[in-house]
């Protein structure tokens, strides 16, 4: 019987310290009063802080913000003028599972790092790491960047092979100030 | 829940005025529907099927109902740290581990339990565990947050926030 062998390959070390392209994140025309209030009612948060001008221009942030991490999502919204990735990924497979073929090609695969060169395919959410700095102000533009922070591998004692991978993601503003830091780990076994 | 008016009016915590062992105010929210999971779905625009297409998520991928969203919880968190420190404290860090599944029907207690407090730079941190607890006392969430709470006749915390040098 052949004994597995550490997924962490030379190919997937020199992947650690990589970092992906400095994107816009935000759409064209900054962070906006719909977005906000649709994002704030998801999550339930009714603070107005979020939405009452008069109050947020009294408060140390000295107008409306959004919540901490709110710029983590902005970049996943599907521009207008592209092609619907919807129809296309349904198109191409009538079983999509509505995430792996609807993102291919989409808006959000600007400044994504490359796919790391390993066969284990399938991928478990580890953890989330959050760091706040400062919050999105309306009209603010929001760059992200990310990078492969950490990849470590290992094999259990039932000789499955798995890597697990911590990604970090630098989100700033127009100025250059760090808004927030996510690092996301997952496991690739 | 929280209304507008409790947050626009919220007392300050102290940092003076917390101590190790203390259980933060937590918060309740719930019974989740399948309407709460697509509403946060089409905020964020993450088309996966599981979190909305209840055929897809019990035939196609054997889960027991529709689930809720790993990125929800990512954002309840420090939703609810940021509640915690209004108005002049701020919600530095978080980190937490995805356990057990959210589907239509649970109702979670957000909650936080001091565990260390000290003084770095002159702010005052506040560490704590942190979680999302079902309703039926399983843990979701576990992770750990560090809070900084204003220091009565302290220096105010510097926003944009700067990490204390010593932490």
């Amino acid at each position: 019987m052949s004994e597995t062998k550490n997924p962490l390959t030379d190919e997937v070390k020199a992947l650690i310290g990589m970092s992906a392209d400095k994107v816009e994140a935000s759409p064209p025309w900054g962070i906006e009063r719909e977005g906000l209030r649709i994002f704030t009612n998801a999550i339930m948060d009714p603070d107005p802080r979020y939405w009452d001008d008069e109050f947020a221009k009294s408060t140390k942030f000295g107008g409306i913000v959004t919540p901490p991490i709110y710029c983590s999502y902005i970049g996943r919204k599907t521009l207008a003028g592209v092609e619907d990735p919807i129809s296309r990924a349904f198109r191409e497979n009538p079983n999509s599972d509505g995430i792996g073929g609807v993102r291919e090609g989409g808006a959000d695969r600007k400044g994504q790092l490359p796919s790391l060169p390993t066969p284990l395919k399938r991928i478990l959410n580890a953890g989330n790491e959050i760091e706040v700095y400062k919050y999105p102000a309306l009209g603010d533009h929001i760059y992200s960047q990310a990078k492969y922070h950490d990849i470590k591998g290992r094999v259990t004692k039932d000789g499955t092979a798995m890597l697990v991978v911590t990604t970090q993601t630098t989100y700033t503003n127009q100025d250059g100030e760090v808004l927030c830091i996510l690092r996301a780990s997952t496991i690739r076994r | 829940m929280v209304t507008a008016d409790e947050l626009r009016t919220k007392k300050q915590t102290w940092f003076d005025d917390v101590s190790v062992g203390q259980d933060m105010p937590p918060l309740v929210i719930g019974p989740l529907t399948p309407t709460h999971l697509f509403r946060w779905s089409a905020a964020i625009e993450n088309w996966h099927r599981i979190h909305y297409d209840q055929n897809f998520a019990v035939y196609h991928d054997g889960l027991p109902n529709i689930l809720g969203q790993g990125s929800w919880k990512q954002s309840i968190l420090p939703r609810y740290l940021k509640d915690l420190c209004l108005p002049d404290g701020w919600p530095w860090k978080v980190q937490f581990q995805h356990r057990a599944m959210i589907v239509p029907g649970d109702t979670l207690t957000v909650w936080a339990k001091v565990t260390n407090k000290r003084v770095a730079d002159g702010l005052g941190l506040v560490e704590m565990d942190v979680g999302m607890k079902l309703q039926t006392d399983i843990e979701t969430c576990p992770g750990t947050a560090t809070i900084v709470l204003p220091i009565k006749g302290g220096r105010p915390i510097p926003y944009p926030f700067v990490a204390p040098k010593e932490a």
